[in-house]
C-alpha cells in the first residue's frame, strides 16, 4: 500500500514539542449510482455517512477534514476518477470519496476510496455490503481505511469503549458498567447500579467483558457475555480478585488475587479453570497487562517500597524493573503496537498519565493531573483514553494523542471513570 | 513532611477537644465525625444498634487510622484494637467484620490491595489479642468510599 509521508514527530524526545500540523483532507458528500426516489434516499444516507467520516477524522491529531459541503456534488463515475485540481485548490492533501447503492435484496453496497490529492493517485479502496441500519458502522470503517492509508496505523473508529458511568456524589454516588461505540453511539448500561463496580475490560473483539463488583461485599472479577448478558464469576469462591485484563488472543485473563496481606498476579483460562500464580513477592503486585504478542506481561509492584513498573515473561519468569523515575508508577497498559506502556505517575500531590518504552526509556507525561488514572490505548497506539477529575472533582473521560497535543474531553452522558478501549470490531 | 503536618494537626485537635482523645489518629476530627462517634442518648437503642453503641463507647471507637501508603498499626491504633478485642472476647456471641479503606490519592487497584492489607493487619491484631478467628472477618473497600485510609470494625451480629 502506498502512503503519504506525514511529518510525524519522534515520540519521547519530542512529546513536549509542537505537534505536527495535521493533513488536510477533503470529504465531499458520498454519491450514488441510483436515480429517482431511491437515488435521493441513497444520497441522504450518503450525506449522513459523510458527516460521520468527517467527525471521526476530526477527532484525530494527524488529520484535519474540510467541512463537508452538501452542494459539493460529484457524479458516480468520478468516484474512480476524481477532479484532483478542484481539491488541490481547496487546500486538501488527501481525499475520501465513495458511494451508497441500493441492492435488490434491500441491503446497501457502500464504496470507500482514499486518494493522495498532490500525487493524484489512489491509496486505498474497499466495498462493504450491509443492512440499512448498519450505515454508521460502514462510515466508521471508511474513516478507518482513510486513517490507515494516511498514517499507517490501525483506525480506531469501529471500536467500543467500556467505562464506569457515574452519577451523583458522596452517599448518592451510583456506578454502572457502560459500553458504547467509540463515537458515543449505542450507549448501553450493563449493571444496575446497586453495587460498586470497577475496571471493565473488553475481550479483544468486544464480545465479552470482565469487571470487578463489590456485590458480595468483597471485590470479585465477573465475566459478562455482552450478547446474552449471562454472567459468571472468574473464580468460584469468595477470594478478593481484581485488575483483570484479557490476553491479546482472548484465551487467558491475568488478574490480581489477595490472600491475607499478600496480593499477587495470577493467570487463568478465560473459560475458567485453575488459576496459576505468576508472582510471589510479599508486596502488592497488580495491574498486569500482556504484550501484544502475548509473550510478556507488564505489571506494577511496590516491592521496592514504592509502586514501580516491572516486566516478566508470561510464565512469571525473568521479573525486571523498568521504571526508575523520581515518582511512583502504576496501572500500566501495553500498547497494541508493542512500542509503549501507558502508566499513572504518582507524585506527592498529583496523579498524571504518560508513556514509557518497554526498555524503560522515552518516559513522557501527557496529562496535567491532579487526579488522572486508568490510561487505556486506542487501537491505533497513537492516543490514550484516561480518567480525569474536572474542577468540581467529578470524574470524566479524556483522550490525549501521543504527539503532545492537549487532552480533550470524550462525550459521555454524565460522569465516567475506568475507561477501556477495544481493538477494531469483527 | 505531609504526615508530620497531619500528626501535628491531630495533636492540636486532641488538645482542643477531649472527645478527640478517644480516637487517636492522623487527622483532625470534624463535628460530623464527633457526632457519629457519640452513642445517641435518645431514643433508647435496641438490639444490634445498642450493642454497636456499647462496642464503640467501650472499645474507644470503631476506627483505626493508617499513614498514607502504610498498613502498619501505630500505638494509638493498637490501643483501640486492644480495647475492641477485650469487648469482643466478653461477647462471644457477636461477629465482627473489619473493613479496610485505601487512600484517595492512590491508584484504583493498588488501593484495593492496600485496603485489604489494612483490614487484614487489624484483624490479625484482634486475633493476637485473643479474639477467636471465627468471630472476625476482613473485607476491602479499596478507595471506593470517602475518607482517609482506615480500618473500621463493624459489628455484624
Amino acid at each position: 500500500m502506498k502512503r503519504l509521508i506525514l511529518p510525524l514527530l519522534l515520540l519521547g524526545t519530542a512529546a513536549q514539542a509542537q505537534p505536527a500540523p495535521p493533513t488536510v483532507i477533503a470529504i465531499p458528500p458520498l454519491t450514488s449510482p441510483d436515480s429517482g426516489t431511491l437515488g435521493n434516499q441513497m444520497l441522504a444516507v450518503g450525506w449522513d455517512a459523510t458527516q460521520v467520516i468527517a467527525d471521526d477524522l476530526a477527532q484525530t491529531s494527524e488529520l484535519s477534514p474540510l467541512k463537508p459541503n452538501r452542494d459539493d456534488y460529484y457524479a458516480y463515475p468520478e468516484v474512480t476518477a476524481p477532479t484532483f485540481s478542484k481539491y488541490r485548490a481547496a487546500g486538501a492533501k488527501a481525499l475520501v470519496m465513495g458511494f451508497v447503492q441500493s441492492r435488490p435484496d434491500g441491503r446497501l453496497t457502500f464504496g470507500c476510496y482514499v486518494y493522495d490529492v498532490e500525487k493524484g493517485r489512489e491509496l486505498a479502496r474497499k466495498g462493504f455490503v450491509l443492512t440499512q441500519g448498519e450505515w454508521r458502522r460502514a462510515a466508521h470503517k471508511c474513516a478507518g481505511i482513510a486513517y490507515t492509508a494516511l498514517t499507517g496505523s490501525p483506525g480506531v473508529f469501529d471500536t467500543r469503549i467500556a467505562y464506569v458511568a457515574e452519577t451523583g456524589s458522596g452517599e448518592a454516588r451510583v456506578r454502572r458498567i457502560a459500553v458504547m461505540d467509540s463515537d458515543g453511539q449505542n450507549h448501553h448500561l450493563i449493571t444496575d447500579g446497586k453495587s460498586i463496580v470497577l475496571t471493565p475490560r473488553l475481550s479483544p473483539h468486544g464480545h465479552e467483558l470482565a469487571y470487578v463488583t463489590f456485590a458480595e461485599g468483597q471485590p470479585n472479577v465477573r465475566i459478562v457475555d455482552l450478547a446474552s448478558s449471562k454472567e459468571r464469576p472468574l473464580l468460584p469462591g469468595g477470594a478478593i480478585t481484581f485488575a483483570p485484563r484479557y490476553s491479546p488472543d482472548g484465551s487467558k485473563i491475568v488478574f490480581s488475587m489477595t490472600n491475607g496481606d499478600n496480593t499477587d498476579v495470577y493467570v487463568v483460562d478465560a473459560a475458567g479453570g485453575q488459576p496459576r500464580r505468576l508472582t510471589t513477592s510479599p508486596a502488592v503486585d497488580t495491574d498486569p497487562s500482556f504484550s501484544p504478542d502475548g509473550s510478556r506481561i507488564v505489571f506494577e509492584s511496590d516491592r521496592s517500597g514504592s509502586q514501580q513498573l516491572y516486566l516478566m515473561n508470561a510464565d512469571g519468569s525473568g521479573q525486571k524493573r523498568i521504571s526508575f523515575g523520581n515518582a511512583a508508577y502504576a496501572a500500566p497498559d501495553w500498547s497494541p503496537d508493542g512500542q509503549w506502556i501507558a502508566f499513572t505517575q504518582r507524585g506527592p500531590a498529583s496523579r498524571r498519565v504518560g508513556v514509557i518504552k518497554p526498555d524503560g526509556t522515552g518516559e513522557s507525561v501527557l496529562s496535567s493531573g491532579p487526579a488522572d488514572d486508568g490510561a487505556t490505548w486506542a487501537a491505533s497506539s497513537r492516543a490514550l483514553l484516561f480518567q480525569h477529575n474536572d474542577t468540581s472533582g467529578r470524574p470524566t473521560l479524556y483522550r490525549v494523542p501521543l504527539d503532545g497535543s492537549r487532552p480533550e474531553p470524550v462525550k459521555i452522558p454524565q460522569g465516567g471513570s475506568d475507561p477501556d478501549w477495544s481493538g477494531a470490531m469483527d | 513532611m505531609r504526615r508530620v503536618i497531619l500528626m501535628f494537626a491531630a495533636a492540636v485537635a486532641a488538645v482542643a477537644s477531649t472527645a478527640s482523645a478517644q480516637l487517636p489518629g492522623l487527622r483532625k476530627y470534624t463535628p460530623a465525625d464527633h457526632a457519629r462517634q457519640q452513642p445517641q442518648a435518645a431514643p433508647v437503642l435496641q438490639g444490634i444498634d445498642a450493642e454497636r453503641a456499647e462496642f464503640a463507647a467501650q472499645a474507644g471507637g470503631t476506627t483505626v487510622y493508617f499513614g498514607i501508603g502504610s498498613a502498619i498499626l501505630g500505638a494509638p491504633a493498637k490501643t483501640v484494637l486492644t480495647a475492641q478485642a477485650a469487648w469482643i472476647r466478653r461477647h462471644p456471641d457477636v461477629v465482627v467484620r473489619v473493613e479496610g479503606y485505601g487512600d484517595t490519592g492512590d491508584t484504583r487497584d493498588h488501593a484495593v490491595a492496600m485496603a485489604a492489607q489494612r483490614a487484614n493487619v487489624a484483624r490479625d491484631y484482634l486475633l493476637l489479642m485473643g479474639v477467636p478467628a471465627a468471630q472476625v472477618s476482613a473485607a476491602s473497600f479499596g478507595k471506593e468510599r470517602a475518607g482517609l485510609g482506615r480500618a473500621v470494625t463493624i459489628l455484624v451480629r
